[in-house]
């Protein structure tokens, strides 16, 4: 009379209706994971919309001013050196020359000398064996003591090509010590920069009367602490709107220009004591 | 944002309220099913008893006898008596008991058999319903959270809209697109607990309206016999 069926309702079916609904869950979930995985590896086409960008020109006038200064000044050491090289290989050639001339002469006094001392001979072949000898040692000392001299000569120069060598690399070194303190006085600079346009692309919201081509330039001085002191417009754009909206933004950014406080003195007052930013919006629609 | 968004992502990177009312939804789905597996256990179950104590009722075989056969099977199996047999026990019980004492007239003999399959049927629909008010709250209730989580999302990223300067489908499209879910995911636990529940309350319906017929029936057998000594 009584089928397993329900001996299952004895326990009011619960242990088997909470398998299977949660297998059933279960199952679901893992066909939809399925259907993720089986889909996932095709191609799929985006189609990228035309995300606007608010877009920032970089025109500050003194970082290129201080570009300029700066690739003149590498110009110019560059010049120096190549002049100085110059210099030096003339000096050497000369030294050169100097020191064969003078071998010739010293041949040239010693063929001399030995007809002197042929002609002595001649002259005197009768005279004894042992002035002859004496002669000829004499000769000999005298040219051992030319070769000296010359030796010591040669070295002295020697010593001192290498002396000046030395003094020219040494310059060498601190010029190039000069160039790498101003590259990282560019970088500061630059980072910094970067750092202000960021901010205030950031908090730049365009009305929507903005259009491309518009430019207004603000002017804003700083104090060292990074402090906004004042902002000017120094070219409107002939939108008030816009105009305000990009003074709206320098004056949102300005808290995080506290940062620029770490930079050293001279390197803020050179180029951030007063910085003129230009906003443009570049790649509007209309 | 990556290519190819599945709605597991989507549940899967959902965050704060979104996420909560998709675990709620989940989780009253889950229970909801428990529920609709068991209905169709009990339910089926006491339809087949049904069927069978009434073929062995009608059988013509002698209810003492039949009363005699339940109380072993409750003692001996320990299987537990459902349904129509209950209100058969119930009835007979009474019946018996009243009739061997001397002093009850036949009517208040009647009525007390009645009154006590009127309790067993009280116990036995009851037996057969519970539960379905749950479906019944499940079914109404669970597209409603999910609403709300949908609301809640897409104000969420309306707010991450406000933020932005330039605002694109990009930004708002993810966020909408996860507060829905909560919805489908809503609609997803309201549909099978609301189809459930249809289907069985008229199930139940038809069962007590056949105890009802079947003590009507009884009680008329019990009557014919009460009147005949």
């Amino acid at each position: 009379m009584k089928s397993p069926i329900d001996n299952i309702v004895i326990y009011n079916g619960y242990p088997l209706s909470i398998i299977v609904a949660v297998g059933f869950h279960g199952l679901l979930l893992a066909f939809l994971l399925y259907l993720q995985t089986a889909r996932a590896p095709e191609p799929l086409e985006l189609v990228q919309p035309s995300v606007i960008k608010a877009l920032f020109i970089d025109e500050n006038p003194q970082v290129v001013n201080e570009k300029n200064v700066q690739r003149q000044r590498q110009e110019r050491t560059e010049q120096q050196r190549v002049a100085r090289e110059q210099e030096q290989r003339k000096v050497q050639q000369e030294q050169e020359v100097a020191q064969l001339q003078e071998a010739e002469k010293a041949r040239e006094q010693e063929r001399e000398r030995a007809a002197l001392v042929e002609r002595q001979q001649l002259e005197q072949r009768q005279q004894a064996e042992k002035l002859r000898q004496e002669q000829e040692k004499r000769s000999t000392e005298e040219r051992e003591r030319q070769r000296e001299v010359a030796e010591a000569e040669r070295v002295k120069q020697q010593q001192q090509q290498r002396l000046e060598q030395d003094r020219q690399r040494e310059g060498e070194t601190s010029q190039a010590a000069q160039a790498e303190a101003a590259r990282t006085e560019l970088e500061l600079v630059q980072s910094a920069t970067a750092l202000i346009h960021e901010e205030v692309r950031k908090q730049w919201s365009r009305p929507p009367s903005a259009r491309n081509g518009m430019r207004v330039i603000i002017q804003i001085r700083m104090l060292p602490t990074g402090e906004l002191i004042e902002t000017k417009i120094t070219q409107t754009s002939g939108d008030a709107a816009f105009d305000r909206a990009a003074e709206v933004a320098v004056y949102k950014a300005s808290p995080s220009f506290r940062q620029l406080a770490v930079l050293p003195i001279t390197i803020f007052n050179a180029n951030f004591r007063s910085l003129s930013l230009i906003f443009q919006p570049e790649d509007l629609l209309n | 944002m990556t290519e190819g968004i599945s709605p597991i992502d989507l549940v899967l990177d959902a965050s704060g309220t979104a996420l909560i009312v998709m675990l709620i939804l989940l989780l009253l789905s889950i229970v909801s099913w428990v529920m609709i597996v068991q209905r169709w256990l009990v339910l089926s179950s006491a339809a087949r008893n049904l069927l069978s104590f009434e073929q062995r009722f009608w059988s013509g075989m002698d209810l003492s006898q039949l009363y005699k056969e339940g109380s072993q099977l409750q003692k001996a199996d320990n299987v537990q008596l459902v349904g129509m047999e209950n209100l058969f026990r119930a009835g007979f019980k009474e019946f018996m008991r009243l009739r061997q004492q001397a002093s009850v007239d036949r009517e208040a003999v009647m009525e007390g058999a009645q009154r006590a399959m009127r309790v067993a049927f009280a116990r036995e629909e009851e037996k057969l319903e519970k539960h379905l008010a749950f479906l019944a709250t499940v079914g109404s209730v669970s597209p409603y959270i999910g609403l709300f989580g949908t609301v809640i999302g897409i104000m969420n990223s309306f707010l991450g809209l406000a933020t932005q300067t330039q605002a694109t489908l990009q930004v708002v499209a993810p966020g909408i697109a996860e507060a829905l879910m909560a919805t489908a995911l809503g609609l997803w636990a309201a549909i099978p607990a609301v189809v459930a529940y249809n289907r069985y309350s008229t199930w139940v319906e038809s069962i007590t309206s056949s105890y009802i017929t079947f003590s009507d029936e009884f009680s008329s057998i019990l009557h014919r016999q009460i009147h005949s000594d």
